[in-house]
């Protein structure tokens, strides 16, 4: 008895300590880890535009946050944005409550400025209390609308799926037709030499160009990327050549790595679903803004 | 429990006679899985190299208040401490390395190696004794990674260090997983031979 004491009560001490360590670094480093990741962030959104390496971003060029909730009240569920009206300090945000089969529901004005908006906590209120009391609120996923000159030229999704180990984070780029853009793994704990090969040049550019009607039903094949594609892939021909293999096998699947085809079968199912899912809500929101005339910055 | 050795001993026994992967045939998981090429092979060791001196060192600070019965839990534990506060450091601080190391470091937690080093040397001996057992350990380790990586990544893609050296890909059986077997396999017993021919070159038995 007098050993359980001790093993229970040592036990818990050495735990306590090493989770206080834990805690302490974790307090210590936590903002500076956020600060990195909104700074790979907008590289990463950047360089998915095609600016590279601190190439000049035209001023014609603003991006949009459009946020969206799921908002449950009693037993029915429904789906709340919080869309931007225009750029400026008292523009403020558009709230847009849709149904589930689509059908609008309400809207209404929130004073809520960008910045306020980047903040999670503040966010999350605001949008509480334009959906009212007696609902229950949970944020589901943000999308970036890129426009140059008042024209759409671009979305940006974010989105987590499941890989082989834990979650791969991604964000995508895809143009006004849904075609893809650019993938861009962010967050990964694949197997190195393995699925971690999905960062890899070669197996993220398979997806550039590849058209909505392709990606609806894409998959992936387990065999070697021929040796000229892959040259393609990993852009080691001219720009135009690259141009005509991305054309040839835009409506074919996606070649898996070598030894992981579950991260690679992840990866292609989870762009598949991001895409798809993306197109079907963006057309149910553009449907009811302009039904409803509702004025929004882009 | 004193032991005689120097801390140079002390390194070059994890290198070499004691080396992780080709003498004690430990964390074989990693070695098998990961070194598909030298850089990867490096990258592990580094990491390996930073818990397991760590830990080693703690272990060997708080050996003498660790309960006999709770002292595998507190291994894991201080393992577990360690990895994660290399890992909030490094993607805090060193953005750029984390990039590359992340994904190593995480894996660390449950490698054989370290748990072994732990039991077998750092709750027995003084600190700085455990400090150079676990550069030796890490470094060894590390070399042994970067081996069979080096020869895995030389037959399996036909290049060093990712620049291409062969012009062709020799059998690409060799960056499979089953292939490391193979290939840890034929190097120990390499060494081994090595081993012994200069052995008997010395008139050692």
């Amino acid at each position: 008895m007098k050993n359980i004491i001790t093993i229970v009560v040592r036990l818990t001490l050495s735990c306590l300590l090493a989770a206080s360590v834990m805690g302490i670094c974790f307090i210590f480093t936590s903002n500076a880890k956020k600060h990195n990741e909104h700074v790979q962030e907008q590289r990463v959104i950047y360089e998915l535009l095609g600016y590279k390496g601190g190439a000049k971003i035209p001023d014609s060029m603003a991006l949009h946050e459009v946020y969206r909730y799921v908002i449950t009240g009693g037993d029915k569920q429904s789906i709340g944005y919080l869309v931007p009206q225009g750029h400026g300090k008292d523009k403020g945000f558009l709230f847009v409550n849709i149904d589930l089969t689509g059908g609008f529901l309400a809207s209404k004005n929130v004073a809520l400025s960008e910045s306020e908006a980047l903040d999670p906590k503040i966010r999350d209120k605001a949008f509480e209390q334009a959906a009212g009391p007696g609902h229950t609120v949970k944020f589901a996923d943000q999308t970036i609308v890129v426009t140059d000159s008042g024209a759409r030229i671009a979305y940006l999704l974010g989105g987590k799926f499941q890989g082989f180990k834990t979650f791969i984070n991604v964000m995508l780029a895809v143009d006004p037709g849904f075609a893809i853009l650019g993938l861009e793994v962010l967050e990964h704990e694949e197997d190195p030499g393995l699925g971690a090969e999905i960062d890899q040049d070669y197996f993220k550019n398979q997806f550039k160009g590849k058209p909505f009607e392709a990606l609806k039903a894409i998959d992936v094949v387990k065999a070697p990327i021929p040796s000229d594609y892959l040259q393609a892939l990993n852009g080691k021909v001219s720009e135009e050549d690259i141009m005509k293999f991305r054309e040839q096998y835009k409506g074919k699947d996606v070649y898996a790595l070598t030894g992981a085809t579950i991260s690679s079968k992840a990866v292609t199912e989870g762009v598949k679903g991001i895409v798809t899912k993306f197109g079907y809500r963006l057309n149910v929101l553009d449907k009811i803004l302009k039904e409803q005339q509702l004025a929004v910055s882009f | 429990m004193a032991n005689d050795k120097s801390s140079l001993q002390l390194i070059t026994r994890g290198i070499l006679s004691e080396n992780p992967i080709f003498k004690l045939a430990l964390s074989m998981c990693p070695a098998v899985g990961i070194s598909t090429t030298v850089m990867n092979g490096f990258m592990l060791g580094v990491a390996v190299l930073f818990v397991q001196v760590f830990s080693s060192v703690t272990i060997s600070i708080f050996k003498n208040v660790i309960h006999p019965r709770i002292r595998i839990p507190t291994y894991t534990l201080t393992i577990a401490t360690w990895v994660t506060v290399i890992d909030l450091v490094l993607a805090a601080y060193l953005p750029e390395a984390y990039a590359k190391m992340g994904i190593f470091v995480k894996l660390i937690v449950a490698f054989a190696i370290i748990t072994m080093r732990l039991e077998m040397f750092a709750c027995k001996e003084p600190v700085k004794d455990s400090f150079w057992d676990g550069m030796g350990m890490g470094l060894g380790f590390m070399v042994g990674m970067m081996a069979i990586g080096f020869v895995r990544e030389l037959l399996g893609s036909g290049a060093i260090l990712g620049y291409d050296v062969l012009g062709f890909k020799p059998l690409l059986f060799f960056i499979l997983p089953s292939a490391g077997f193979f290939v840890v396999g034929l190097m120990m017993a390499f060494f081994n031979w090595i081993e012994v021919y200069y052995k008997r070159s010395k008139g050692l038995k």
